[in-house]
């Protein structure tokens, strides 16, 4: 029965299916990777708020160091953009 | 801020905002600087500090000590109001309980006051109001003609109960040191149950706690030696920490220093303790020496509590003890001075 239904499939159903997969794994990658940039800018930008309610000369450097994780949701979108083009 | 504040954001905003007031404290090298000072000097030192403000406000109607005095006293109490306001949650809740502390010393000192018949003025500079009793109400306190008038006044607050029920014998002894004892009994009393009523961050809590109530008990007993007082020594001791009543007693019955140390010694685990108690062992130090010793000791374990947990109730603690431990220096410093006291002998009251 199963194999009768493989034998169905034909050669545009699979490359279908591979691309649906491929836009699946390139959503799982931004997607997650966007999660952990959240939760780490998370931890970072409150202490850079705190930092900063109590000196002000440090806005320009707590900024820099509160973006540093998009590191990781750019690597997320790479993979995504290699995995679709 | 506080009702809805969860999860680890609002620790680390506090934690990271006191670490950086800690930062900004006077450090040694000031202290030594300051110690080659007269108190005009003094006073402008600290005005290009975290002081500005309370100097440039008081400098109009007061100089000299006075000046001082009432600006670190009002400096201390606001930086910890302005710690109550931005603490969330718990944190706020542990924080305003280890602050009644200063409704002991402020209720205390208005009563010494009275019975010494200070005037009202005087009184009011040493006033710090950081805890549940707040500015207008102590200055209410403090306008009362008695002591039993003050009494009345402080009927309904938390610590009424204890004083009503030693103040007869307080007047009559002339000393409140037993209400004291009692009161501060009842203050240990009252966080180990805080912490230890399930709240989150309460186990932190409790280590402070425990390591507060050791030092003070450990200090207790080198005063009580010192003093080679016995009878009453049960008063004087806090309970819940690492020591029992009994071994408190067997302690401080011990004749031979050296034997008391060595007893000492295998009843703490406390390393920091443990090194200070073998500098002890060796050479002869005085009593005012030691305390200063059993303050850095404490100040060094709170330090490194914070680097172990340095999103917890720790890091709020150890800025708050450190703040005290600055006012009390500037004031040992400006004090000193003002009297012509050797630079070396004030340097003894330092912690630093």
């Amino acid at each position: 029965m199963a194999g009768e239904e493989l034998a169905l499939m034909t050669v545009e159903m699979v490359e279908a299916s591979q691309l649906g997969m491929k836009a699946i794994a390139a959503a799982l990658a931004v997607g997650l990777t966007g999660f952990a940039t959240a939760i780490a800018e998370m931890t970072i930008g409150s202490a850079a708020v705190g930092a900063t309610a109590e000196n002000k000369d440090v806005f320009g450097l707590v900024l820099l160091l509160t973006v540093i994780p998009e590191t990781i949701v750019i690597f997320g979108l790479v993979v995504a953009l290699l995995l679709i083009f | 801020m506080s009702d809805f504040a969860s999860g680890p954001k609002p620790y680390v905003y506090v934690c990271t905002r006191l670490r950086v007031r800690k930062s900004k404290l006077i450090p040694r090298e000031d202290y030594l600087r300051l110690l080659n000072m007269g108190i005009p000097e003094i006073t402008r030192f600290i005005e290009e500090t975290q002081y500005k403000k309370e100097i440039d406000e008081l400098a109009t109607s007061f100089s000299g000590i006075d000046l001082i005095e009432l600006a670190l006293s009002w400096n201390l109490a606001k930086e910890y109001q302005n710690i109550q306001r931005i603490t969330p949650g718990v944190l706020k809740r542990f924080t305003q309980s280890y602050l009644r502390k200063w409704d002991i010393q402020n209720v205390l000192s208005i009563f010494r006051g009275k019975m010494q018949g200070m005037k009202p003025g005087k009184v009011r500079e040493i006033m710090v109001p950081a805890g549940e009793l707040d500015k207008v109400f102590l200055d209410r306190l403090i306008k009362e003609e008695t002591p039993e008038r003050v009494l009345e006044a402080l009927k309904g607050q938390s610590v009424y109960p204890v004083i009503a029920a030693g103040f007869t014998a307080a007047l009559e002894e002339g000393s409140f040191a037993r209400v004291e004892n009692e009161l501060y009994r009842q203050f240990y009393a009252n966080l180990l149950t805080e912490a230890r009523s399930g709240f989150k961050g309460g186990r932190q809590f409790l280590q402070y706690i425990m390591l507060d109530i050791d030092i003070t008990n450990i200090r207790s007993m080198f005063r009580l030696r010192a003093d080679r007082m016995q009878e009453d020594a049960r008063a004087m001791m806090i309970d819940g920490g690492t020591f029992s009543i009994e071994e408190f007693q067997q302690l401080i019955s011990i004749e031979e220093d050296r034997e008391f140390i060595d007893t000492l010694k295998s009843k703490v685990r406390l390393k920091p303790l443990l090194l200070l108690l073998d500098e002890l062992a060796g050479g002869r130090k005085t009593l005012r020496e030691i305390e200063i010793d059993l303050i850095k000791v404490q100040l060094a374990q709170m330090e490194s509590f914070t680097k172990q947990n340095p999103f917890s109730i720790h890091p709020i603690l150890t800025y708050l003890e450190k703040k005290k431990y600055e006012i009390f220096n500037l004031r040992a410093i400006a004090r000193g001075k003002e009297v012509n006291l050797p630079t070396d002998r004030i340097r003894g009251y330092l912690v630093m």
